[in-house]
């Protein structure tokens, strides 16, 4: 078909006019469907599973020379990082001793009082697939999905248990979870030892704010621990998140500083499944 | 070999686009987002028939691992429109691969995100994505060019 036939022309107007009618067509959907998104959502768990596999075949050969790069790499590293383990596992295994014995002081104390609490006995464990962090959001996605259990709005934690992200849209085999660096988190936490909470904000950047506390007195100062709160009830409260830089920010973990993590199946009511 | 040359050739945009898209990392291709390269010039500097919606799919998968619901795919739309309609400007005879009007289209885009996000670190983010892409692109573009020259039309 040459550019200067009619009909070339007439489709290529029909064309832009469906583009044309398509702008308002997301924008009114935008606005309408904000915050849950679901039909993108539907259509993201069909298309990206597909275009992921697809993709997966394709840089297979550039993915395999990576992970040679990768694994030379750490290889090369692992003699001195060997070193420094048994070190630290001199150390941890010193403390160790005496955790045991704080341990079995406090199952007894907890005995003598009867106290009951719940604990996270139910998670998931799950590899970071991509980490999106770009423009003003951070998000990432992890290979497990509802067939694994999970389902928007359960926790992803570190395995030190220290709060990484919420999951924000869940597929059959992969989750979207976005970190709390996201511009769009904003979580209740609390000032580990006081009675004090507060927000905790994302935006965008490598650390999170923290601020509209409780007690207005309250000026926060390095090295402060904040832990979640659950006042909202959206997440779980005592995960710890991170500790505070100066009074305004507080260091918390990245999604990349972490390749694997753990989604604890908490249902929104300060109890896990 | 000179069908599967031909293959190659043929499925060349569709082969880069997924590739870049599958192949983000944080920093260097966030999400994907060096697709847009091959998006935009396969549309609209060389059109292939079809690619069009294969690109719309992409910048859908683009926006859902950004985070951002419907951006680039709204944009690419509207200057699928515009360009349709207009004749003032003809993009596939355009100089350089039309490397400017790639660059006004991903900085209408980057502007928009900056001024939503609203601080020096995400300005910066985007000052940083935008040079590396108006860097890449004639790279990237230069593909189909490289197997012209091998004979392959």
């Amino acid at each position: 078909m040459t550019k200067d036939k009619l009909s070339y022309k007439l489709m290529k107007i029909v064309k832009s006019a469906a583009a044309a009618l398509a702008v308002p067509v997301f924008i009114i959907y935008i606005m309408v469907s904000k915050p849950d998104y679901a039909i993108m959502n539907d259509l993201a768990h069909v298309v990206l599973p597909v275009a992921n596999v697809v993709g997966d075949i394709i840089t297979w050969p550039v993915r395999i020379i990576g992970q040679g790069v990768h694994w030379v790499r750490e290889t090369s590293q692992i003699r001195t990082e060997n070193e420094i383990l048994r070190k630290k596992l001199d150390e941890a295994l010193a403390n160790k001793y005496a955790c045991d014995i704080a341990m079995d002081e406090n199952k007894k104390l907890e005995r003598e009082i009867d106290i009951k609490h719940a604990s996270p006995y139910s998670s998931v464990i799950a590899d970071v697939i991509f980490d999106d962090s770009v423009f003003h959001h951070t998000t990432f996605l992890i290979n497990k999905g509802r067939k694994s259990g999970l389902e928007r709005g359960m926790v992803v934690v570190s395995f030190e248990n220290r709060l990484i992200g919420t999951i924000i849209d869940c597929g059959s085999q992969f989750c979207r979870v976005r970190a709390i660096t996201d511009s769009d988190s904003n979580v209740a936490v609390r000032v580990s030892g006081s009675g004090v909470s507060g927000f905790l904000r994302g935006n965008g950047k490598n650390k999170a704010s923290i601020g509209f506390f409780s007690d207005t007195q309250f000026v926060g100062r390095s090295g402060l621990k904040i832990m979640t709160s659950n006042i909202s009830g959206i997440l779980p409260s005592g995960i710890y998140i991170g500790d505070m830089i100066d009074e305004t920010y507080v260091d918390v973990l990245k999604p990349n500083q972490n390749s694997r993590v753990m989604v604890l199946k908490y249902n929104n009511m300060d109890s896990y499944n | 070999m000179i069908k599967f040359l031909f293959f190659l050739k043929k499925s060349m945009p569709f082969l880069i686009t997924l590739f870049l898209w599958r192949m983000s990392v944080s920093f260097w291709n966030p999400a994907g987002i060096l697709a847009l390269i091959p998006i935009f010039y396969y549309t609209f500097v060389k059109p292939i028939d079809w690619f069009v919606l294969f690109g719309l799919t992409f910048c859908f998968l683009i926006d859902y691992r950004c985070d951002l619901p419907l951006f680039w795919t709204t944009l690419f739309c509207l200057m699928y429109a515009i360009n349709g309609f207009q004749n003032y400007i003809d993009i596939t005879n355009v100089e350089k691969n039309a490397l400017y009007i790639f660059m006004l289209f991903i900085g209408s885009g980057f502007f928009i995100l900056t001024c939503v996000g609203g601080t020096w670190n995400i300005f910066i983010n985007n000052l940083w994505l935008f040079i590396w892409m108006g860097i890449l692109y004639i790279p990237i573009t230069s593909i189909d060019n490289a197997l012209k020259i091998k004979g392959l039309k």
